[in-house]
């Protein structure tokens, strides 16, 4: 760290959430649109918006097949992002895979309740994120009893496999960079972890991480820094 | 205007580089700052590697795992679950296979049931037959007694009651039976006898005793 650096107070402005989970109603300040509308005109519904809307008139009209039809574009459009969150929350693929296909499910389920003043992509992550820390909380309580597994064989080896380097010294050097990886991600604090996840997996703007949270902007930029400070002293300035 | 003298701080290093990786602007004075001071610019440099190679392990790491068939196949299991939603619950026919092996285990359950209904069954039978045979024997031991009153000797009425009814192969038998045990207690070789003829018996002290 740099000498120059200004020691951020220990008290960093507190949100009125205590935990970490995500609260669907903790900021009233609607955003006028998600990552993908960012490159949309201000105020203008996103891609991802609109067509959350078109789906929910489709289950207020009670056609199920064409707003399920309609839905599995939206499934396009975020899966992958989704999936990387919650490989990051998680750090086990299936876990992960189950996390996500829950909060699509949940999201159609619910989908009638969906208001534009949130960007869909915003109200989606909320979702996922609430979804990821229930399993985390079930698997903190499971591991009590069981011994817990950093990460399961079959994800190391998928890992291994989509590895390019044929040596298997450098493939070991991946695995333990990624071992390390994942152990310093986990020593950050909750709100620090989610807010790092968000912004830097998830692609969300520190405005958005705002909306999902119901941090302030200023709080989720502090906790943002302080998750990338921390883990460059876990990492030593590499990951 | 920044002035050169006081550098950026690391939690505006960091906001910069989530202002630029979204694409937005920098704010004009720090990316002055930034283009002119080279303590900033190479500290702003070393987070942006930093951070962007964390981002670039962990994509690498996820999308290695999420391959696109992986995708897809998440894709259409959730259209699978989606199938269920706003549909009445389905009822699961019970298996067929369990209930006719439900039958079968009851039935074979109740075979035993039978065996037994039938042993009982036999019991109470043999013990009746059993019990009748005895009457008619004693009805028929109870003539015999009235007939051996009547003209019969002393002896033979002392006789135990017996379907035989004669007393004399009761008494032949008990002569040979006599002379059975008195066979079988003395020794069977030639060579123990002289010795069996030395030590004395048990019979002889106690008749001596008597």
């Amino acid at each position: 760290m740099n000498s120059d650096m200004r020691p951020l107070p220990d008290s960093a402005p507190v949100s009125p959430l205590s935990d970490v989970r995500v609260d669907a109603g903790a900021t009233a300040t609607p955003i006028p649109s998600g990552a993908r509308g960012r490159r949309n005109l201000a105020g203008a519904l996103s891609d991802d918006s609109r067509l959350a809307v078109a789906i929910r008139g489709l289950l207020e009209q009670g056609d199920m097949d064409a707003a399920r039809e309609r839905f599995g574009e939206l499934v396009t459009l975020h899966q992958r992002r989704a999936s990387r969150i919650a490989y990051q929350y998680l750090r086990d693929s299936a876990d992960a895979d189950e996390a996500v296909q829950d909060a699509f499910v949940k999201v159609f389920s619910h989908l009638t309740g969906y208001r534009e003043a949130w960007p869909f992509e915003v109200w989606f992550t909320r979702i996922l994120i609430n979804g990821c820390l229930d399993r985390r909380k079930a698997r903190a309580r499971r591991d009590r009893w069981f011994v817990a597994g950093e990460a399961s064989n079959a994800d190391e080896a998928r890992m291994s496999a989509a590895d390019a380097a044929p040596d298997p010294e450098r493939r070991l050097l991946a695995r333990e960079r990624r071992a390390r990886l994942a152990a310093a991600i986990a020593r950050l604090g909750g709100r620090q972890r989610t807010v790092f996840t968000l912004c830097h997996y998830g692609d969300c703007t520190p405005r958005e991480v705002s909306a999902m949270t119901g941090l302030n902007e200023s709080t989720v930029r502090v906790h943002l820094f302080r998750a990338a400070r921390k883990l460059r002293g876990l990492l030593g300035g590499t990951p | 205007m920044i002035a050169r003298t006081r550098h950026l701080r690391d939690d505006r290093l960091v906001d910069c580089y989530v202002t630029e990786r979204h694409g937005d602007a920098l704010d004009p004075p720090v990316a002055e700052h930034l283009g002119d001071c080279a303590s900033c610019g190479a500290r702003y440099l070393e987070l942006a590697q930093f951070l962007d190679a964390l981002r670039a392990e962990g994509d690498a790491d996820a999308d290695a795992l999420f391959t696109p068939e992986r995708l897809r196949a998440q894709h259409q299991q959730i259209a699978r679950r989606l199938e269920a939603v706003g549909r009445p619950a389905r009822v699961i026919s019970f298996p067929r296979q369990l209930v006719r092996r439900t039958i079968t285990a009851s039935t074979s359950r109740m075979a035993p049931r039978w065996v037994a209904a039938t042993a009982a069954a036999g019991l109470f039978v043999g013990v009746a037959l059993g019990a009748g045979y005895e009457w008619s024997a004693h009805a028929r031991s109870v003539q015999q007694r009235l007939a051996v009153d009547s003209g019969a000797d002393r002896s033979t009425r002392s006789a135990p009651v017996t379907v035989r009814g004669a007393s004399t192969p009761d008494v032949a038998d008990d002569v040979f039976l006599s002379e059975l045990e008195m066979a079988l207690e003395r020794p069977h070789t030639r060579e123990l006898q002289a010795f069996d003829a030395f030590t004395p018996h048990v019979r002889p002290i106690r008749d001596e005793s008597r």
